[in-house]
C-alpha cells in the first residue's frame, strides 16, 4: 500500500494475495450480497437478514473461542460436544429457572475447557489429541444426562431465543456483544497480546517471562464457555434441548470461519472481525444456494471451494 | 508413559465428580407435555400383507433352521442406532417387553451406536453366544455378507426390522418386517391434497441425503401428487437431515425467499416440529402453512391437537409382537413370505387427541 | 571490473519490495573456479540478490544469465537442478527426517523398480561424511545433531549434487574452529575442481583467507567489484558502511571502549550450578557495570550456565543471588521479577515473535507494566517503543512493521530493547553479535558498552574471541560444564583464554 508500490504498476503477486487474505472474505461478502440483492426474491427484507443473523450466531460465537484458541496454535474440536452439553445441562437445571441453568450450562463449557486446557498446558498433550478425545467423550457425557431430545416451555429461555429488542433479536445482540468483548479482549489486553506471542513463538514467550500455561488453559476456558453460549442461545432458539444432534460439526464450521477470515493456523495472528466475516460468508452462500433450491452437495462444493481459497492465500503469505 | 499421571488422575476425578454434581441435584423443568414411554399395548402393529408374492413363502423346511421353544431359546436382538429419538426408544422397548410377555427368557440386546462395523461385530458376537433367531435393525442395507454367511452356516434365522438387507430370501434371511416408505410417501400426499383442496405450493423437507427412507418417501409423495393433483406444485425441496434444528433453518430460509408456500411436507416429525418452530418464529399462525409430516411421534401428534401439524403418516415402531410372531409361526412350519408389510395408522385432527396416549 | 567469461552474473538488478528497493539495478558476475566473496551490511541486498539468482524472487527488472545463456529459475529446486546449490544460514533442511535422507533428498540412489536403495544410500552417506569430519550415525534424524554438524551436513549435500555454482551465505556461524577448517578445505577442493563459490560472510578474517574477489554491496547498489588482496581490510569496512576510511581507523574494529573499572560488591552472584550432564558446579559473579565474558566451546556450557541463571533451566543444586536476594529457581518469571534478563542464542527459536509487529516484540515482556488492569496503555507503549527504537536506532519502515522482515542485526536490536524496556539490573548475551552485519555489530558492541557505563551488569558469551577480549573487564572459560579459568584485567588475552580452553592453563 506505499507509494513505490503504486509506483512500481505491475501488480505483485504476493500482493494481491495479501490483499485477498486480508480484505477477500470481505469482498465475498459484499459479493454474495449483491448477488442475492440482485437475484434472489425478497431478499432486501429486514426479516431476511434477521434471519441470517439469528441463524450465523451460534457458529460466531464458537468461532470467536475458536479463533482464540487458533491463535495459540492449538485448536479445540471439543466445541460441537460442549454445545451439546450445554444444552442438556441447561434441561437439567431448568426448573431452579432459566438463568441459574445458563449458569450451570456455561459452569460446564468453563469445565470441559479447564479439562482440555490441562491437558494442553499441563499435561503437553497435542490440542488436536486431547479436544478430540473430549469431542468423543463430551458428547456422550451429553447424552448420559439426558438421554433423549426434550422440549421446554421456560418463557425466559424461550424469549431469549425468540425475542427481540428494538427489532433486533437477542441472540444476536448477545452476539454483537461477544464480539466486541472478544475483539477488545485480543486488542487492548495484556491477555491479548500475550495469546498471540504465545502462538507466534512459544519458547520465546516462555523466555520472556509470559505465563504460558495459564494463558493456554484461559484460552481453552474460554473457548468452552463460548461454545457453551452458543449452545444455550441454539437450545432457546430450538425450544428443545437436543444433546444427539445439537452442535454436531459445529467444529469444523468454526475452522473453516476463522481460517476463511484470514487467521492462519499456525497461530500468532487473530482476526476477530474477520472470523465473524468468515461465518457470515458461510451462512449466506448456504443461504443462496438454499434460497434459489439448490442441492446440498453445491453447497458443500461450493465451501470447500472457499476453503481451498483461504488456505491458498495464507500458505502463499509466508 | 507417564500419561496416567497424577494430574490426570485428578482430572479423571473432578469429571466424575462434576457428574455425579450435575445429576445429583439436578431438577428439570416439569412439562404436562413431556412425553411419558407410551404402553407397549398401545399401538401393536398390525399385518397389512400377511402374505408376499404366491409361492415365494419360506418354510423351516426350506431354510434348514433346527426347531427350539422360544422361551428357551437364544434370541438376539441387534439395535442400530443409539436410542435417541422416539422411534428408536420405542422399537427395542417393544422387543424388549413383548419377549417379557412371552417369557423369553434368553433375550440378548446390542445397540451399534450408528456404526456399521459395530453392528456387525454386534451380530457376530450374538450369533457365536449360541443365538438361535436373530432380529435385527440394520443400519444399512448392504455389506451384510460376513454376517450372512456365518448364520447360514449356523442356519440361524434372520428376521430384519424396519429396514432391509439386500440379500436372498429363505436361505440369507427370513424375512423383512417393515414399513412401505413409498406408500407412506403417497399417504402424505393425499393427505395434503386434501389438505390444500389439491392445489397450491408445497416445499419438501428432506431426510437425510443417500438414505433409502428419504427416497421413498419422496418418490411416493410426489408420485401421489403428480397423479392425484397436477396443481399441486413442488416448488422447494431441501434436506432437512431428518433434525429439528436443521428443518427450523431450512423453514426460516423458505419463508423468507417463498413466502406464498401453502404447505410443507416433512418426512420426519423432527423436521416438522422445527418447521413449526420457524413458523411462530416468523410470526405465522397455526394452520397458515399445512404441515405433514411422517412417523407419528407424540410430539408431532400433539401438533396437529394444537393446529400447526394438519396431519401425520404413522411409521409404526413397535415390532415386537408381530416379530415373534412371525417367528413362532415359521417355527410351527408355517411358510413366512418375504416381506411383512405393516399397517401404518395416521392421525389427522379427527383423531389427533384420542389416539394422544398411543403415540410413541 | 569484468570477469573475462562469467558463470553466472546479474545484470542491472532490480528488486522491488513494499517500501523498500532491495536491489537497485545491481550487477554482479561470478567467474569460473573462483571464490567470491559478497559482502555488505544488513538490507544492504546480499540476501537478495542469493534469492534472486537462485530463482526464490524474480527480478523486477534486468536479467540473470547462467553459462552465458538467459535464464529466469521460476523455484530453488530448478536452479539446484541446472546446478547452483544453496548452503543457507538457519539449515534447511528437514529435521526429522534422517541424515542420509536429508543428504540425498531429491536423489536418493534407486535400486529395482525405482525403490530407495536404503542400505546403499546408508554406507554412501556414512562415507561422505566422514569426509568431512562427521561421525554420526546417518540413520538417526538430523535434528539429533549439533548445528555445526547440521551445517556440514548440508554442506555435504550441496557439493554432492553436481554443483557449477555453490552459494554459502554465513556458512561458519555455527561451527566450531576444526569445523570450519574443514570447510575451507572443502572449499579449496571445489576450487581446484573449477567450482565456483559464493561466500557471504561477516568475518573478515576468513573473507581474507579464502576469497579471490570481493563484491560489496550497500542499500542495494553495487559499490566495489574486484580481487580482495588488493583491498585493504580498513577500506573494504570503509566501503561497506559507507563511511570515513579515517573514521574506521579511529574507533577500531570493534566498538568496546575496553575497561569499567567497578569495585563495587556483585549485584549478581551464582554459585555452585549443577545440572546433570550440563552444568557442574558452576560459578560466577558480575558487578554492576562490569562486562564478564564467558568462554568456551559450543557445549562447554556457555548458554546453559546463562539459560540456569534466568531460570530457564531448571536447577539441580546451586543458587543465584541478585542484589543480595535468592531468586527461586526454574522460573523466568522470578528471573526476570528478579531483574535478570536473557537474550537467548538463537534469535529465530527463541528470541522474536516473527507474527508481531516490532512495537509488540519490544513490548512483550514489558506488557504488564505498561497495563492497568489488565488493559494495555497503548500511549505508553507507544513511549517506550519510540525511545527504544531512537535508541538502539532500529531500521525499521515505522514501529507497525512486522519483525520477520527485519534484517538480522535489526532484530537483535528489538530483543535487547525488549529486554531494556525493563529496567534489567543484569543481562545476559549469548552471542549478542552472531549474524549480524558488521554495521550493526558495531552499534550493538557500543550500546553494550553504554549499557555497561550505566551501571549495568553484563554476561556476555561470545564464540569472537576478538569481541571478547576487547569488550570484557573479566572472562570466565568453561569447558566441559565447569569452570576452567578465569582472567583478569591485563590477562585477558585471546591466547590466554584459548589456553584455558584447551585446558593448558599454567597460571
Amino acid at each position: 500500500m506505499t507509494d513505490t508500490a503504486l509506483r512500481q504498476g505491475a501488480p505483485d503477486r504476493t500482493r494481491v494475495i495479501t490483499w485477498l487474505q486480508d480484505y477477500g472474505v470481505y469482498a465475498a461478502v459484499a459479493a454474495l450480497l449483491l448477488f442475492n440483492a440482485a437475484f434472489t426474491p425478497h431478499f432486501l427484507a429486514v426479516d431476511n437478514f434477521r434471519t441470517q443473523l439469528v441463524q450465523v450466531t451460534p457458529i460466531v460465537i464458537v468461532a470467536l473461542g475458536m479463533a482464540l484458541v487458533i491463535g495459540t496454535e492449538g485448536i479445540d474440536l471439543s466445541v460441537g460436544s460442549v454445545m451439546a452439553l450445554a444444552a442438556s445441562v441447561v434441561a437439567l437445571y431448568l426448573g431452579y429457572g432459566a438463568l441459574p441453568a445458563i449458569a450451570m450450562a456455561v459452569l460446564a463449557g468453563a469445565l470441559v475447557g479447564a479439562a482440555g486446557g490441562t491437558l494442553v498446558a499441563v499435561v503437553g498433550v497435542q490440542p488436536i489429541v486431547a479436544t478430540l478425545a473430549l469431542l468423543v467423550g463430551v458428547r456422550g457425557l451429553a447424552n448420559v444426562f439426558l438421554p433423549q431430545l426434550k422440549e421446554f416451555t421456560n418463557p425466559t429461555l424461550v424469549a431469549l431465543g425468540s425475542d427481540s429488542v428494538a427489532g433486533v433479536p437477542i441472540v444476536v445482540i448477545v452476539a454483537v456483544v461477544l464480539t466486541a468483548a472478544v475483539a477488545f479482549l485480543v486488542k487492548r489486553t495484556t491477555f491479548g497480546r500475550q495469546l498471540v506471542a504465545v502462538g507466534g513463538n512459544r519458547a520465546a514467550s516462555r523466555l520472556s517471562g509470559l505465563p504460558v500455561r495459564r494463558v493456554l488453559m484461559t484460552v481453552y476456558i474460554l473457548s468452552g464457555m463460548l461454545a457453551a453460549v452458543a449452545g444455550v442461545l441454539a437450545t432457546s432458539r430450538l425450544q428443545a434441548s437436543d444433546p444427539t444432534s445439537l452442535g454436531l460439526f459445529m467444529e469444523l464450521s468454526a475452522i473453516t470461519a476463522v481460517v476463511v477470515g484470514g487467521t492462519p493456523l499456525t497461530g500468532g495472528r487473530i482476526r476477530v472481525l474477520g472470523t465473524v466475516m468468515g461465518a457470515l460468508l458461510m451462512q449466506l452462500l448456504q443461504a443462496t444456494l438454499i434460497k434459489h433450491n439448490l442441492p446440498q452437495s453445491w453447497t458443500q462444493m461450493a465451501q470447500a471451494v472457499i476453503i481451498l481459497a483461504a488456505v491458498y492465500a495464507a500458505r502463499e503469505r509466508r | 508413559m507417564s500419561l496416567f499421571s497424577g494430574r490426570r488422575a485428578r482430572a479423571a476425578a473432578l469429571l466424575a465428580a462434576a457428574v455425579l454434581v450435575a445429576s445429583g441435584c439436578a431438577k428439570s423443568e416439569d412439562t404436562a407435555a413431556s412425553p411419558a414411554p407410551g404402553g407397549s399395548e398401545a399401538q401393536q402393529q398390525v399385518v397389512k400383507t400377511p402374505s408376499g408374492p404366491a409361492g415365494a413363502g419360506c418354510t423351516i423346511a426350506q431354510h434348514g433352521a433346527t426347531k427350539f421353544d422360544l422361551k428357551t431359546g437364544v434370541v438376539g436382538f441387534s439395535q442400530s442406532e443409539k436410542e435417541a429419538n422416539p422411534f428408536r426408544i420405542a422399537e427395542t422397548q417393544s422387543i424388549k417387553d413383548e419377549a417379557a410377555k412371552l417369557g423369553i427368557a434368553n433375550l440378548k440386546v446390542t445397540n451399534a451406536q450408528s456404526q456399521f462395523s459395530k453392528q456387525i461385530s454386534d451380530v457376530q458376537q450374538l450369533i457365536a453366544q449360541g443365538a438361535q433367531l436373530l432380529v435385527i435393525a440394520p443400519l444399512n442395507s448392504d455389506g451384510w455378507e460376513p454376517v450372512l454367511q456365518q448364520a447360514a452356516a449356523k442356519k440361524v434365522p434372520i428376521i430384519t426390522i424396519d429396514r432391509k438387507i439386500n440379500a436372498k430370501h429363505c436361505t440369507d434371511y427370513l424375512t423383512f418386517i417393515g414399513s412401505d416408505f413409498v406408500e407412506q410417501g403417497r399417504r402424505a400426499a393425499d393427505q395434503m391434497i386434501k389438505a390444500l383442496d389439491g392445489k397450491g405450493k408445497v416445499a419438501i423437507l428432506l431426510g437425510a441425503p443417500g438414505n433409502n427412507v428419504t427416497t421413498e418417501r419422496t418418490q411416493g409423495f410426489k408420485e401421489q401428487i403428480a397423479a392425484k393433483a397436477p396443481d399441486i406444485e413442488i416448488t422447494f425441496e431441501q434436506t432437512g437431515e431428518f433434525a429439528r434444528e436443521k428443518g427450523q433453518q431450512v423453514t426460516e430460509q423458505l419463508i423468507q425467499s417463498n413466502p406464498d408456500i401453502d404447505g410443507i411436507y416433512a418426512e420426519n416429525d423432527e423436521m416438522a416440529l422445527g418447521a413449526v418452530t420457524a413458523l411462530k418464529g416468523a410470526g405465522k399462525k397455526a394452520g397458515d402453512v399445512k404441515i405433514v409430516s411422517i412417523d407419528g411421534t407424540r410430539g408431532a401428534v400433539q401438533g396437529i391437537v394444537d393446529g400447526w401439524i394438519y396431519g401425520v403418516i404413522e411409521s409404526n415402531p413397535r415390532f415386537g409382537a408381530l416379530a415373534f410372531e412371525t417367528a413362532q409361526k415359521f417355527l410351527d412350519g408355517e411358510s413366512i413370505p418375504e416381506k411383512v408389510i405393516i399397517a401404518d395408522r395416521e392421525y389427522d385432527e379427527s383423531n389427533a387427541e384420542g389416539s394422544l396416549s398411543q403415540a410413541y | 571490473m569484468s570477469v573475462s567469461s562469467p558463470v553466472l552474473e546479474a545484470v542491472g538488478a532490480l528488486k522491488v519490495f513494499p517500501g523498500v528497493t532491495a536491489l537497485d539495478r545491481a550487477s554482479f558476475a561470478l567467474g569460473q573456479g573462483e571464490v567470491h566473496a559478497l559482502v555488505g551490511e544488513n538490507g544492504a541486498g546480499k540476501s537478495t540478490l542469493i534469492k534472486v539468482l537462485t530463482g526464490v524472487y524474480r527480478l523486477d527488472e534486468g536479467e540473470i544469465r547462467y553459462r552465458g545463456e538467459r535464464v529466469e529459475f521460476s523455484n530453488p529446486l530448478e536452479a539446484q537442478r541446472a546446478g547452483i546449490s544453496t548452503i543457507y544460514q538457519e539449515v534447511n533442511l528437514v529435521p526429522q527426517m534422517s541424515v542420509a535422507r536429508n543428504l540425498f533428498l531429491g536423489r536418493e540412489p534407486r535400486g529395482r523398480f525405482g525403490l530407495i536403495d536404503f542400505a546403499r544410500m546408508r554406507e554412501r552417506a556414512s562415507e561422505i561424511l566422514r569426509g568431512y569430519g562427521v561421525r554420526a550415525d546417518v540413520r538417526r534424524p538430523l535434528g539429533s545433531l549439533g548445528l555445526g554438524a547440521q551445517q556440514m551436513v548440508a554442506l555435504a549435500r550441496a557439493v554432492q549434487a553436481d554443483a557449477r555454482v555453490v552459494i554459502m551465505d554465513e556458512p561458519t556461524s555455527s561451527l566450531e574452529p576444526r569445523e570450519v577448517d574443514k570447510l575451507f578445505r572443502t572449499i579449496a577442493e571445489l576450487k581446484a575442481q573449477g567450482r565456483s563459490v559464493i561466500y557471504v560472510s561477516h568475518r573478515m578474517e576468513e573473507l581474507y583467507r579464502i576469497c579471490d574477489r570481493v563484491t560489496v554491496l550497500r542499500d542495494g547498489r553495487l559499490v566495489h567489484t574486484g580481487p580482495l588482496a588488493e583491498l585493504e581490510r580498513l577500506r573494504l569496512i570503509s566501503l561497506m558502511l559507507g563511511r570515513d576510511l579515517a573514521e574506521v581507523a579511529a574507533e577500531g574494529l570493534t566498538k568496546f571502549s575496553g575497561q569499567h573499572h567497578s569495585h563495587a560488591a556483585p549485584i549478581l552472584q551464582a554459585t555452585g550450578l549443577r545440572h546433570r550432564h550440563v552444568l557442574d558446579d558452576v560459578s560466577l559473579a558480575v558487578r554492576p557495570g562490569e562486562i564478564v565474558g564467558l568462554a568456551g566451546l559450543l557445549g562447554s556450557g556457555r548458554s546453559e550456565t546463562a539459560k540456569a541463571i534466568a531460570g530457564a533451566l531448571p536447577l539441580d543444586s546451586g543458587e543465584v543471588v541478585v542484589a543480595g536476594e535468592r531468586v527461586p529457581g526454574g522460573s523466568v518469571a522470578a528471573a526476570i521479577r528478579a531483574g535478570i534478563n536473557l537474550l537467548p542464542e538463537d534469535r529465530k527459536a527463541e528470541g522474536i515473535v516473527p507474527t508481531l509487529s516490532v512495537r509488540e516484540n519490544i513490548v512483550l515482556a514489558a506488557l504488564p507494566r505498561l497495563a492497568r488492569a489488565g488493559i494495555v496503555s497503548e500511549g505508553d507503549v507507544d513511549r517506550v517503543v519510540q525511545k527504544f527504537m531512537r535508541r538502539l536506532r532500529i531500521k525499521a519502515a515505522g514501529p507497525g512493521q512486522r519483525v520477520s522482515e527485519l534484517s538480522g542485526g535489526n532484530q537483535q536490536k528489538v530483543l535487547l530493547a525488549r529486554w531494556l524496556a525493563m529496567n534489567p539490573k543484569v543481562l545476559l548475551l549469548d552471542e549478542p553479535t552472531r549474524g549480524i552485519d558488521v554495521g550493526a555489530k558495531a552499534e550493538v558492541q557500543a550500546l553494550i558498552d553504554e549499557l555497561a557505563g550505566d551501571g549495568l551488569a553484563v554476561l556476555l558469551i561470545s564464540s569472537d574471541l576478538e569481541e571478547l577480549v576487547e569488550g570484557s573487564d573479566r572472562v570466565v572459560v568453561l569447558r566441559d560444564g565447569a569452570v576452567a579459568g578465569e582472567l583478569d584485567g591485563a590477562g585477558v588475552t585471546e591466547d590466554k583464554i584459548m589456553a584455558a580452553i584447551a585446558g593448558d592453563n599454567d597460571d
